[in-house]
């Protein structure tokens, strides 16, 4: 560029040069003049472009700094980035329990659990609470069943699901009537001997109820084996023990009144704080007070007898220091003869192997005589 | 049926501490709190003893609210696995949270509608086909 620039001066000058030489010969020329302008305006395009080339240079200088400096932010990033790592490398891993504690539980412990439930969530077979269970069987085949009862077992063990098996198998009792209730088959024949007798002497209210009573009188002698086993449908349900049994999924109201909160409600309406009373402890503790009473009262009889016994045996050895005293006095005043009454007493007693006995009782005769003085 | 608040400023779902032994544990009337309270639980789930709770003005105290609040560490283990009537005392106690239920149960009309729901569905969730 300089080069460039430089040689327009050079030209500038020398056109300037032979110019200034053509005017100081006074011979002006006309091409030098245009050559001199010529080579003003190629000058002053050579300027414009230092200038454009000056700008261009600034700005790449400026580029340059820019890219410099986003390298070094793209550095600082990158070591950041890379220290930044070797930190969360460096840090310890500490193992966070789970928010909420976990609970497991084996297969056993859930079998368990729905085998603990499971008479509060599936009713007894046969409760229905009064909804009308659909019946895979047609009733046809039903009937069949009823009058063979090997058959009845086998269409129980047809049925598809358990469940459903449940409620079949009640859904007519009159099936299992003469297994559960043997002594049912003599009660058949009863509608049959009804009919006949009381015909005529019912009033017509009782109309209709004759009237089944006939149908199942007429269909008894039929099959004579089913006569025997079955009972009329308006019977079946008095040999349901689950008859007008309800299934509740929650505490029935006697279970309510007869638990523990009803325990407590009754202790606060007898005035007794419940915390810390048990009724419970209170019966032992009672068993235990009534206990001690007759152990207490076993004792004071005891000590009693025992009383009774030392001062029983205190009053017989005062009672001989006694005998023993007046003997004393007898013999120190000389009152032989009744020393010698006394062993011919003895004598006549023939005891004389046992003079204690009969110095007790001698004794006991003095005290009497003791006290009468 | 109730002796005193047993405490009813715990937040819910989270169960009672357990106590520290057996020995100290303070009893109501010879039951402990975890027998009396599963009793009540599970006696929720009786639409006609809600009614009855609800007719003595129970379901409208705050301090009763706050203790239906508080049953409700009920619904989560370990505690869950001790109800024996799990479906109505989990359905109730959810209805119990919300205050248009705990107004309506007064109704006995309700209360009898529930019982006699509860005992058809009752009979018929396992029936088949």
């Amino acid at each position: 560029m300089d080069k460039d620039l430089d040689a327009r001066f050079e030209k500038l000058e020398r056109a300037l040069g032979s110019m200034i030489d053509s005017l100081a010969k006074n011979n002006p020329s006309r091409t030098v003049a245009e050559e001199l302008v010529a080579a003003e305006a190629e000058l002053a395009e050579g300027l414009k472009l230092l200038e454009r080339h000056q700008n261009n240079a600034a700005r790449i200088q400026q580029l340059r700094q820019e890219t410099s400096l986003l390298d070094t932010q793209i550095k600082d990033i990158a070591s950041s980035l890379w220290t930044m790592r070797k930190e969360l490398k460096a840090v310890p891993v500490t193992t966070h329990p789970p928010a909420h504690p976990e609970y497991r539980f084996t297969t056993a412990e859930l079998l368990a659990y729905a085998r603990r439930i499971s008479r509060n969530t599936l009713p007894l077979p046969g409760v229905t609470n009064g909804v009308e269970i659909p019946t895979p069987q047609p009733p046809s085949q039903q009937q069949a069943s009823f009058s063979q009862p090997a058959d009845a077992d086998d269409s129980f063990r047809q049925t598809q699901t358990p469940n459903t098996s449940f409620n079949l198998s009640f859904a007519a009792p009159a099936a299992d009537a003469s297994a559960v209730f043997p002594g049912s088959g003599a009660l058949a024949p009863a509608p049959t001997a009804l009919t006949q007798d009381t015909a005529a002497t019912l009033p017509p209210s009782q109309a209709p109820l004759q009237e089944k009573l006939s149908a199942a009188a007429a269909t008894a002698p039929a099959t004579k084996a089913a006569a025997e086993s079955k009972l009329p449908t308006h019977l079946r349900p008095a040999v349901n023990p689950l008859r007008d049994a309800t299934f509740l999924p929650w505490p029935s109201e006697a279970r309510i009144r007869s638990g523990a909160l009803a325990a407590v409600q009754a202790l606060v309406d007898a005035g007794i704080n419940p915390k810390g009373y048990d009724p419970a402890e209170e019966e032992r503790k009672r068993k235990r007070a009534e206990e001690e009473e007759r152990e207490r009262l076993r004792r004071e009889a005891e000590e009693r007898e025992e009383r009774e016994r030392r001062m029983r045996e205190e009053r017989e050895r005062m009672a001989r220091e006694r005998e023993r005293a007046r003997m004393q006095s007898q013999q120190e005043a000389g009152l032989v003869p009744g020393l010698e009454r006394r062993e011919s007493l003895l004598a006549a007693g023939g005891g004389g192997q046992k003079p204690k006995q009969f110095t007790f009782l001698g004794a006991d005769d003095d005290d009497d005589d003791d006290d009468a003085d | 049926m109730e002796s005193e608040p047993m405490s009813v400023d715990s937040t819910a779902l989270e169960p009672p501490p357990l106590p520290e032994t057996g020995a100290d544990e303070p009893k109501y009337g010879g039951h402990t709190r975890f027998e009396l309270e599963l009793e009540f639980v599970q006696a929720l789930g009786n639409p006609q003893y809600l009614n009855y709770l609800a007719s003595r003005k129970f379901l409208t105290n705050p301090a009763f609210v706050a203790y239906l609040d508080y049953l409700q560490y009920w619904t989560r283990p370990p505690y869950l696995k001790y109800l024996t009537f799990p479906t109505a005392t989990l359905k109730m106690l959810e209805l119990l949270q919300q205050e248009k239920f705990r107004q309506d149960i007064i109704s006995p009309d309700l209360a009898n509608a529930l019982a006699l729901e509860g005992m058809k569905t009752s009979v018929e969730w396992h029936v088949e086909g």
